[in-house]
């Protein structure tokens, strides 16, 4: 496993800001310990309960609650693993996650799509996943994909493995499940991952999927959620916990305190799993805003998720745990000037705080409607970062008082052999205009949507994902054929 | 109007709950009829809240808080209420989050949101199955409900209820209003709902629209 697969781009960690000061971040911790521990998580199935309970947490069985001592929480986060593989099918797009690199995932998981040939806004299908799983696997900023909308054209009851069909077949680059949240449905992903990774050894040793868990904001666990996510480490499948809280309706109105919030629920996520599966590789997620107080919608994009995710990321790497940070999710119905400020902000925020994955690319009106134009804008945001981050293009060499005498005042670098030397370091923007004012009218005045569908319909013109082997396709069909029927997503078959 | 309706209608405003629940009790202490004090006291409160919310002088959190504060108001003055014969009553609505979606926020906004335009609201909560939502139309006889579904793996459920009630014999007597991001006019016509909102205060027009309809 080489450390830095060379066709993804990553992000190295080479700059760092704490949004926490070290007393904040104690003050958080020691509240997050009381809320633990006073208040407690909400935890739906009632073998899990008595697990914990066995674990030493103190257990309301009549009214679910499950009260974790801090002890618990400190042994889980010393169980998980600081470092481990998310591997990809076509091996050179394995990512290492090593705390020294971030890694782009495709978003999700949209309900529409903002359509790049007639601009239409339509209910989302598989096809449409499909053509995004072979863009993002043409992008090397690319590194991870979530399920960036939703199957909606497939059977309800098997959409998720739909899904997870359409990515395999499409890109070869490590997928993480967030639409697959059931037991049942979690076992149908590992059969499927079992299959294309060559069997169950094979897959606990190359996890080519990864999967998370939501919480159920404030401070639940409902649903199968935690079942899921031991269906999951049992295969050796890493699974994280992600929390989606709003401030003023499931999280509390001030940003630290629906910090305090997030990290209880992201905390006792970790804690169960390590209860379950004890070392069982997972990460920390975070992906926070506020409500719109006037409508009520989730307003993402604005300065308290800025604060969030830098807060978070950092808890994160205070803890020893790989983060999973909300960015890039602009609240803009369209890839325009508010996209671009909130996004390339949040960008910035994700990369100064150290995550070790951000999630992710492409959506818009915050996490609701999926663009593949926005997708090609959001990694030209990522590699602009990646040249910031890439100390390498920015060094100093020890000659260049030389350069500069050699040129001397009044004479210019124009045509100077180091600048004929050293030029293509330059950033070369794909998507950004500079265009003279002249070539811009005559192009048509094309704005940062239009030049990003061109670079879509451009990429999906030419590039074809590395295939399947022979026959996974059909097994793949005949899993998800039998877990329709309803004889699928058994218990160890 | 007396100063103590109107003390009513500023702590309802203010979100002073004590206060409300207080006057409340004066109120009624002091002989005033309980529909008065429902009427001009605490639904002109929320009335007027809906009107600054709309505005943007009042903000989400403070509708929310003031529906409870009304419920709370409510159930002191019911019990003098149900004892008079002649008493006018609301319409009533149910609202639920269909079963195998736990996304309740919009669908609590919207309830709150009915509530200020004087509609008798049940909230049955997230998750609820479709049993359920027709056990409680039997019970309430309701004249509209309101299904939200945010998932695309849940908005089917909201055609589900549909056929339950058609399947109980209820449909006619229940208008079906339905709601949730993913949820579009053309999905509510595909399956014969009779209204749409993709908003709380156009769920309240259609709210009215629909229970004026039935009326
Ligand atoms: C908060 C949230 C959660 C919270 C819910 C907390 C709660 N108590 O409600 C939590 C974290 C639990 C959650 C869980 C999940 N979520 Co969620 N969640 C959201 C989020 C960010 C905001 C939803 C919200 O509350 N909006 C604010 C309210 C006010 O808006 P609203 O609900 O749309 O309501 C308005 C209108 O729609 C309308 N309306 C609503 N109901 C009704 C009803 C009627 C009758 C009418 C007329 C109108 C109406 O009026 C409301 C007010 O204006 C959305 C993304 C988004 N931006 O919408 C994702 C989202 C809905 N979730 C999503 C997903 C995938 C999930 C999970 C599967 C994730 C997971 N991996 O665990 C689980 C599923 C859990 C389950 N079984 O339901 C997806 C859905 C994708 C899809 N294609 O279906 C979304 C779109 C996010 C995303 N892009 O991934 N989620």
């Amino acid at each position: 496993m080489t450390p830095e697969a060379p066709s993804i781009r990553s992000l190295p960690r080479t700059l760092q800001a704490d949004a926490l000061t070290p007393a904040a971040l104690e003050a958080v911790h020691a509240q997050t310990l009381t809320v633990l521990e006073e208040v407690g998580v909400g935890v739906g199935g009632e073998a899990m309960c008595r697990a914990l309970a066995d674990a030493g947490a103190e257990v309301d069985l009549s009214t679910k609650r499950v009260r974790f001592p801090a002890g618990m929480i400190e042994k889980a986060l010393e169980r998980s693993p600081r470092t481990y593989v998310l591997a990809a099918r076509v091996p050179e797009f394995d990512l290492a996650i090593d705390g020294q690199h971030s890694y782009l995932a495709v978003d999700g998981c949209a309900a529409e799509i903002l359509d790049h040939e007639t601009g239409e806004r339509r209910p989302s299908t598989k096809q449409d996943l499909a053509m995004a799983m072979r863009l993002a696997d043409a992008l090397p900023e690319i590194g991870i994909l979530w399920q960036p909308m939703s199957a909606r054209d497939m059977p309800r009851k098997s959409q998720s493995l739909h899904e997870l069909h359409a990515q395999f077949a499409n890109s070869g680059k490590h997928i993480q499940m967030m639409t697959a949240v059931t037991p049942e449905v979690a076992r149908g992903v590992v059969e499927i991952a079992r299959v294309v990774a060559g069997g169950s050894e094979a897959l606990r040793r190359r996890p080519i999927i990864s999967a998370f868990e939501c919480s159920l904001s404030p401070l639940m666990y409902e649903d199968g959620a935690l079942e899921a996510a031991q269906v999951y480490a049992e295969a050796g499948v890493p699974c994280g916990f992600v929390v989606m809280p709003i401030s003023c309706a499931t999280g509390p109105a001030t940003a630290a305190g629906t910090l305090v919030q997030s990290n209880a629920e992201i905390l006792a996520g970790i804690t169960a799993l390590q209860v379950l599966v004890p070392g069982a590789a997972t990460f920390y997620g975070c992906c926070a805003t506020v409500m719109d107080l006037r409508s009520g919608a989730a307003a993402c994009g604005g300065p308290e998720d800025l604060y969030l995710q830098m807060a978070a990321a950092q808890l994160a790497r205070n803890y020893g745990v790989p983060s999973s940070i909300g960015t890039f999710a602009t609240g803009s119905k369209i890839p325009d000037w508010q996209a671009g400020v909130e996004n390339g902000l949040s960008g910035f925020a994700s990369v100064l705080a150290g995550a070790d994955l951000m999630c992710g690319a492409g959506l818009l009106f915050g996490a609701r409607v999926y663009s593949l134009a926005e997708m090609v804008l959001d990694a030209e945001i990522f590699n602009l970062l990646h040249y910031l981050t890439d100390k390498s293009a920015m060094s100093l060499s020890d000659s260049i008082a030389q350069v500069i005498e050699s040129v001397g005042p009044g004479g210019h670098y124009l045509s100077d052999k180091h600048t004929l030397q050293n030029m293509r370091q330059q950033w070369m923007p794909k998507l950004f205009d500079r265009l003279s004012w002249e070539d811009w009218e005559s192009a048509g005045q094309p704005g940062p949507q239009e030049l990003a569908n061109e670079r879509v319909r451009s990429l999906l013109s030419t590039h074809e994902p590395p295939p399947l082997d022979d026959g996974v396709e059909d097994e793949i069909l005949r899993i998800i054929d039998a877990f329709e029927r309803g004889d699928g997503g058994n218990e160890d078959e | 109007m007396s100063d103590l309706l109107k003390s009513l209608q500023e702590a309802i405003l203010t979100i002073d709950e004590e206060t409300a629940l207080k006057v409340t009790q004066e109120l009624l202490d002091s002989g005033m009829e309980p529909e008065e004090i429902l009427e001009s006291g605490m639904t002109e409160a929320l009335l007027e809240l809906g009107r600054r919310w709309n505005c943007g002088e009042a903000f989400l959190p403070e509708v929310v808080a003031a529906a409870g504060i009304f419920e709370r108001c409510s159930a002191i003055v019911e019990p003098a209420l149900m004892a008079k014969a002649d008493r006018k009553v609301s319409d009533k609505a149910i609202i639920a989050t269909v079963k195998g979606d736990l996304h309740d926020l919009g669908k609590n906004i919207v309830g709150a949101m009915m509530k200020t335009v004087g509609l008798e609201v049940h909230d049955l909560g997230k998750n609820v199955p479709t049993e359920k939502i027709i056990e409680a139309v039997k019970e309430l006889q309701p004249k509209l409900i309101g299904l939200s579904a945010l998932l695309t793996t849940t908005m089917p459920e909201q055609e589900n209820v549909i056929k339950a009630l058609e399947e109980a014999g209820l449909r006619s007597a229940v208008k079906v209003m339905v709601g949730g991001a993913p949820v579009t006019q053309e999905w509510a016509d595909r399956i014969g709902a009779d209204g749409y909102a993709p908003n709380a205060p156009e769920a309240v027009r259609v709210a009215l629209e629909l229970t004026q309809v039935a009326a």
